[in-house]
């Protein structure tokens, strides 16, 4: 196994499949700064609550495709290399799915660490009130590490059975947008959406006033159910996707 | 010649999965856009205005700069893929007919993509009850709008020219419609490439027109698709393939 992730590491150097993320991170730190410009004492009060609201909404949108990226880069070098034959001949197909799926849960962990750490760094720079909520910046990670690599196993199996890249990322694609728009509708329709996770998940809620149009954010106990149910997609996800990877014709 | 390269770029895209997205990606805010309605309809009154607000706030920051970064990765995927480098550049036609003649295409793709959207918002309205006639701009807004959406894929085709990925532009375009959200909401929108669809379907602002003067829509149209047939011209002519 150690050396089918390593020949991994070594395939991975020069995809740039490190920007990808960064982008991502850049993305959430120009948005966070911007959303946190010019605050005042009732803000700052919130401030916590605000990034822990807003980054997983932009994770719902950006993560998946963030995400069928890095899945695709791991499995188009084996198309464009028709490596898969040759592959398999030194290691059982599973052996290389397995590594495949570690490096790519490499990419999207560092990611989620480093979101959280723009979180605290900006609650620091901006002076919120209290300290960074350390348990709920726990259970983001925790939460939105669950979600991402349930659907890092989807985009992987369909990047690997296909040559074409197009289809894994249409499906990650659509799944994306449909997870992120499904949240302006009620909560029954989005449970049956995959990508739809990153807000169910989601510990801070907002209630906006129409009237005085006042902003309060509220914490919501951590939704296990919602989790039990990512965490059965990511078993079944994972059988599957050796399943049928290990009987795809090379 | 051209016709040639045009007609080998419609062959290419014979039995492509991008129809799928094409289908999808444009129905996708059509339908959450006319569920918000729905769900909002005691303050929304002015019925087609507010269905074209809430359906472009998410196709065109959205859906569709993504859709536009499938339809250009897809349109490159081939040359990138194997040694086909070396077969269309011994073609013999100038190199940059290759780049127009995806542009060509991608405009194709563009306008039937804006005539989806026109169908979808005018089934939307039927679907949600509307009775007042249709708004007489709404062809402005589509024929507006692809233009922007053609910028957008000049740009996605230098993009996917450069970068060998399927994926990586991809991304690139869904970010840039993002920023191109920002663009709008601080007032830049005629400025960045990546806002100019949204600028030209009147996103979020249907009563109010162009937010922008219409002479600087269209120089800001035509600055961005010179540079990027320069670019792709220079890139095309000057770097060595890559090929495998």
């Amino acid at each position: 196994m150690r050396r089918a992730i390593y020949s991994e590491i070594q395939k991975a150097r020069r995809t740039k499949t490190w920007l990808a993320v960064s982008v991502l991170l850049a993305v959430q730190i120009a948005w966070a700064a911007w959303g946190t410009g010019n605050m005042n004492a009732d803000d700052l009060r919130q401030g916590w609550l605000l990034c822990l609201y807003q980054f997983p909404l932009l994770n719902s949108i950006m993560m998946p495709v963030i995400i069928a990226v890095i899945a695709s880069r791991l499995g188009e070098v084996e198309h464009k290399g028709h490596a898969l034959k040759q592959l398999e001949t030194m290691m059982p197909a599973w052996r290389l799915f397995d590594a495949k799926f570690l490096c790519g849960s490499a990419y999207v962990l560092v990611a989620i660490i480093l979101q959280c750490l723009v979180v605290v760094v900006i609650g620091c720079t901006r002076g919120f009130e209290g300290p960074p909520p350390l348990a709920l910046l726990g259970s983001y990670l925790g939460s939105t590490l669950a979600v991402s690599l349930t659907l890092l196993l989807l985009e992987q199996t369909l990047s690997l059975l296909f040559n074409n890249q197009a289809i894994s990322l249409a499906v990650g694609l659509i799944g994306g947008f449909a997870g992120f728009f499904a949240l302006y509708l009620p909560e029954s329709i989005h449970k049956f959406i995959p990508w739809s996770y990153y807000g169910l998940l989601m510990q801070v809620r907002m209630n906006w006033n129409r009237a005085t149009h006042v902003t309060r954010f509220y914490t919501l106990p951590l939704d296990w159910s919602s989790l039990t149910v990512v965490l059965v997609v990511f078993g079944a996800a994972y059988i599957a996707g050796h399943v049928v990877f290990g009987r795809k014709e090379v | 010649m051209f016709a040639r390269a045009l007609r080998a770029e419609f062959l290419k895209l014979r039995h492509s999965p991008i129809w799928l997205a094409f289908g999808i990606l444009a129905l996708l805010p059509a339908v959450i856009g006319t569920v918000n309605y729905a769900y909002n309809i005691a303050i929304l009154q002015n019925q087609w205005y507010d269905l074209w607000s809430q359906h472009t706030l998410f196709s065109c920051y959205f859906s569709l700069p993504a859709l536009i970064g499938v339809y250009c990765s897809y349109l490159w995927h081939l040359e990138h893929a194997d040694h086909n480098w070396i077969g269309v550049l011994t073609a013999p036609i100038p190199s940059i007919y290759v780049y127009l003649a995806k542009l060509f295409v991608s405009g194709v793709l563009m306008a039937l993509t804006q005539v989806w959207v026109g169908l979808l918002f005018v089934a939307s309205g039927w679907l949600a009850g509307l009775s007042s006639p249709l708004p007489a701009e709404l062809p402005v807004w589509l024929l507006v709008g692809a233009a922007g959406g053609i910028i957008i894929s000049a740009v996605q085709l230098c993009l996917s020219l450069v970068i060998r990925s399927f994926a990586a532009p991809v991304g690139l375009a869904l970010i840039g419609g993002i920023a191109g959200l920002v663009a709008m909401a601080k007032g830049y929108g005629v400025w960045l490439a990546y806002a100019l669809l949204a600028l030209g379907m009147s996103a979020n602002n249907a009563q109010g027109g162009l937010q922008c003067s219409p002479g600087a829509f269209a120089a800001s149209c035509v600055i961005y698709l010179a540079i990027c047939i320069a670019f792709a011209g220079v890139w095309l002519a000057r770097r060595d393939i890559v090929t495998g």
